[in-house]
């Protein structure tokens, strides 16, 4: 698998981010903590778009949506 | 589409325990058909969702989800040239002679003309002269019934301090299509949890079982030619009687790479990687595929084309890879959040898209958040894409042997097509962009309220280099919902600003569990509690055909189940489900008034038969059997007040005045199929009563020591002598009794006696003027079987029920109420025709706080 070009890429970002990315001390994450910080805010709601855009767009497989079916409209 | 198992949710880490409803609701605009008028209506679904994220222990989360989504509509079936009138308006005679269009209705095939260039050309309309050269296309519009899909999905997961391993799996089943899929995600976090790698492996396994549309079957070239030439799918069609059903099998498995980094005190950043590998029947099996065939050796100067579709050809297998990122940086001053995505998207067939988006969290208040969004997606068409094609070839020729006086014909050949098309405009190119606002209201720490709406623009001239398929595809959507969550870990905490401190409720000690298909059965004694309730009630009848209380045959159905004289009946039903879904917020402002709302959620499903002895159809009526019908969506609205009028250790009594609105629809009507209109759907299929009721009980309850019983008398009492579609149901009225005994400090027993007695339907539906056969037809309603008459609907009911409840007295679950309730029929008297009564479940989960 290491012979995957984005792989490895990540692979390279990630030790990036490691010895580089600003050191964040545990208690200096109240900003990251607000529910407003979070990847995905409202999940359910996303789910719901993501289940709407998948059954009408062809290109959306593969992305944080929920629930699945045929689609078959 | 996207399917079950093949997301991978990322999974927030160290989640409180929560549980949820969302209500969502889809609609599309009408398509552009420019020479018919299309008064279908669009595609809309209704999406239900009930969702559980639960600690069993510190380390094992368990979260399970049930979404439930029903659509009705009408949607593309292909795309074809214009001047081939896919959608031909559907003309009807006046009763004075005149000719008036209706609507429109789906022709897949045709003849047309073209030039030697093999543009299509125009003609006036009945055969007038040549217009000129027009090569608009358009999407032939077909309208689908009902349907409902519903899944059930899980998710167990154990965390250590710094990794998790979640498996997950889940079942997806609708009328035509089932799928199944399993997952795993592991979890690591490095870098004193700064930075978290994700890991995910998912398959999914599905099966189309898909009845073809009766009425378009004899034009799918690949049934009508099965018998005479080799066809592609020919060998996937089973015949069953009258159906045609297509099966196929896919599977899909999928990996997912996603690395989430913190990067400062304020931004965090998300990347992954995902590949999914699908192979087996890809197809949409409604879908089919417009193909003119244009002889060129003919010799006229204008060309003559056969129009034909084909089901469509996907590849058997797919490759799609997707990268997406997504970083989030908080905005001090605003104290709001900026999240901004890209993704990237490739597969196999060629299609390409790039996805943007972004959002502004902005909390306002200690108690709101609004967050406006806005989406852009374009995508490149699937290289086998085509809206419709055109082959250079003849359909058929004849060959007359004068030897053998015999007609020999050939049919095209298939390896001058193109091994894989399709029309679906899923597949084309275009750009979709929308934008809509998300509000959350938190109401205490504990409980939030979500509304949600967006906008969805799609259309070809929206793909990024404006190349995309031209303007017959484009259309409009909205989506909009709403949903609550309970956060469970925060029950005991009152929000930072409120003057009072709540506290745990736990299972409201001295009142013990009624069975759980009663209703108002309990008050809350509190001021200020809250009590958050989830019911679902399942009833089927299915068996012998009753009338009174006794079996009667198919013959005197046929004679005397339907009005007399003008129709004798056809059909019946074969069983009947009625799912639904309730749930009940009540909040005790006093300690003697207790206020709730009860907002449903109804699925319906109906099968029919023919009657032995049934005479032929008429024209003009309901003619289908063999399948199904099926419904869904928001049922009635209940508005309660409960009223406190006795509280002693051993005695309670409480009055509740309550009212339903009529939220739920009452005008459903069956599709138009064999070029016949259909009216309403039977009055038990639905979803409502259509009139306002009001719905008085009084209720008894009484505990000594491990002893319990209760009493209650209820009635349903139409307010209205007809709704909108001209009829009203039958008042109700109800008794039961129930007694219980406490086996143990968490669990007890319920039995419980009932009588319901329901009058028959009032009025009828309003008569529905329809076209049948080219012809006005004043009335069109079914009026096939017993279901369709007012008079088959109420009865006299007795049923014994026998419950479990569960109270869970302590621990971190404390407060939560299970309750599951069977109730057996043990004497059926009813009105008119009806088929006899299988049982019902009723479940319930009830948490006070």
């Amino acid at each position: 698998m290491l012979k995957n070009p984005s792989l490895a890429g990540m692979l390279v970002f990630a030790y990036l981010c490691l010895s580089a990315c600003q050191a964040v001390t545990p208690w200096q994450r109240g900003i990251l903590a607000k529910p407003s910080m979070a990847l995905e805010p409202h999940p359910y709601q996303s789910a719901f778009r993501e289940h709407i855009y998948g059954s009408r767009e062809s290109a959306s497989g593969g992305s944080a949506a929920k629930g699945g079916g045929c689609g078959c409209y | 589409m996207a399917l079950p198992g093949l997301v991978l949710q990322p999974e927030a880490a160290h989640a409180d325990d929560e549980v949820g409803f969302q209500y969502g609701h889809y609609q599309e605009s009408q398509r552009q058909l420019y020479t018919v008028p299309n008064n279908a209506n669009p595609i809309e679904a209704e999406s239900l969702l009930g969702h559980a994220r639960i600690s069993l222990t510190d380390r094992i989360k368990f979260a399970f989800n049930y979404v439930q989504d029903t659509w009705s509509g009408a949607t593309p079936v292909t795309t074809s040239p214009l001047v081939n009138r896919g959608n031909r308006s559907v003309r009807a005679a006046t009763t004075t002679g005149r000719i008036v269009t209706v609507g429109a209705s789906p022709y897949m095939t045709g003849q047309i003309k073209l030039d030697k260039n093999f543009t299509p050309l125009r003609y006036g309309d009945n055969g007038g002269p040549l217009i000129g050269p027009d090569e608009r296309i358009v999407h032939v519009l077909s309208t689908a019934s009902p349907e409902t899909r519903k899944q059930g999905d899980f998710k167990l997961g154990y965390e250590w301090d710094e990794s998790a391993l979640d498996i997950g799996g889940g079942l997806s089943i609708e009328n035509d299509y089932e799928s199944h899929f399993g997952n795993v995600n592991t979890r690591w976090d490095f870098n004193q949890k700064l930075t978290t790698l994700n890991i995910g492996a998912s398959y999914t396994d599905s099966a189309t079982a898909a009845i073809i549309d009766h009425d378009a079957s004899p034009y799918i070239t690949n049934i009508a030619l099965a018998s005479l030439i080799d066809m592609p799918y020919a060998d996937q069609i089973e015949q069953q009687g009258a159906m045609r059903i297509l099966h196929g099998d896919r599977s899909d498995w999928s990996l997912n790479l996603g690395l989430s980094q913190v990067l400062t005190k304020a931004s965090l950043f998300e990347t992954s990687f995902g590949f999914s590998h699908s192979s087996g029947y890809l197809e949409n099996p409604y879908k089919v595929t417009t193909i003119v065939f244009v002889d060129p050796k003919q010799t006229s100067s204008l060309l003559t084309g056969n129009v034909k579709a084909m089901l469509e050809q996907r590849p058997d297998e797919r490759n799609q890879f997707n990268f997406s990122t997504r970083f989030v940086q908080h905005i001090s001053p605003f104290d709001a959040s900026l999240h901004v995505g890209y993704r990237y998207y490739h597969d196999d067939w060629d299609i390409n898209a790039h996805t943007f988006d972004a959002e502004w969290v902005q909390p306002w208040g200690n108690t709101w958040t609004i967050t406006p969004r806005i989406r852009y997606c374009s995508q490149t068409a699937a290289n086998f894409y085509a809206p419709y094609l055109l082959s250079k070839q003849a359909y058929s020729t004849s060959v007359f042997d004068e030897t053998t006086g015999q007609v020999t014909t050939t049919y095209f050949d298939k390896a001058l097509l193109p091994a894989n098309f399709s029309s679906d405009q899923r597949l084309s190119g275009y750009g979709a962009l929308s934008g809509g606002v998300t509000v959350v209201k938190q109401l205490s720490k504990a409980i939030s309220l979500e509304a949600g709406f967006e906008y969805y623009i799609h259309a070809g001239s929206l793909k990024l280099d404006g190349s995309g398929e031209g303007g017959y595809s484009d259309f409009n959507a909205f989506m909009a919902n709403a949903e609550l969550n309970v956060n469970l870990a925060a029950l005991d905490q009152a929000l930072p600003d409120a003057g009072h401190q709540h506290h745990h409720h736990s299972g409201h000690g001295h009142h013990a569990a009624s069975p759980a298909g009663v209703m108002f059965d309990h008050m809350m004694s509190e001021p200020g509690a809250y009590m958050l309730g989830y019911r679902y009630m399942y009833s089927r009848q299915a068996g012998d055909m009753l009338h009174g209380e006794n079996v009667v045959n198919d013959l005197a159905i046929v004679n005397n189940g339907c009005s007399k004289g003008a129709y004798r009946c056809r059909l019946t039903p074969t069983y009947m489900d009625m799912h639904m879904h309730m749930l009940d917020i009540m909040y005790a402002p006093t300690d003697w008034l207790n206020l709730m709302l009860m907002p449903q959620f109804m699925d319906m499903a109906m099968n029919l038969r023919q009657l032995e002895g049934a005479p032929e159809a008429p024209a003009g009526s309901h003619v289908h059997s063999g399948t199904g019908h099926a419904t869904g969506g928001i049922g009635d609205t209940g508005l309660y007040a409960l009223i406190k009028l006795f509280d002693m250790l051993v005695h309670h009594l409480h009055f509740t005045l309550g009212f339903s609105a009529p939220t739920g629809d009452v005008d459903i009507k069956l599709r138009r199929t064999h070029k016949q209109d259909e009216g309403y759907i039977h009055y038990g299929m639905q979803l409502g009563s259509g009139t306002w009721d009001f719905k008085p009980s009084l209720t008894y309850t009484g505990q000594v020591d491990a002893w319990l019983w209760g009493v209650q008398a209820n009635a349903t009492v139409r307010m209205e002598e007809h709704n909108d579609s001209g009829f009203a149901f039958g008042d109700i009225f109800q008794a039961t009794w129930w007694g219980g005994y406490q086996l143990s400090r968490w669990l007890n027993t319920t039995l419980r006696a009932s009588y319901t007695e329901q009058g028959a339907v009032s009025g009828q539906f309003y008569p529905v003027v329809g076209v049948v056969d080219n012809q006005f037809v004043s009335d069109v309603n079914p009026k096939a079987g017993p279901m369709d008459y007012p008079g088959s609907y109420g009865g006299w009911f007795w049923d014994l029920g026998l419950g479990l409840n569960v109270t869970i007295p302590d621990g971190q679950f404390a407060g939560n109420r299970f309750a599951v309730e069977w109730l057996q029929p043990v004497s059926t008297d009813v009105n008119g025709y009806q088929l006899d009564r299988e049982g019902g479940l009723s479940a319930t989960w009830y948490l006070a706080f």
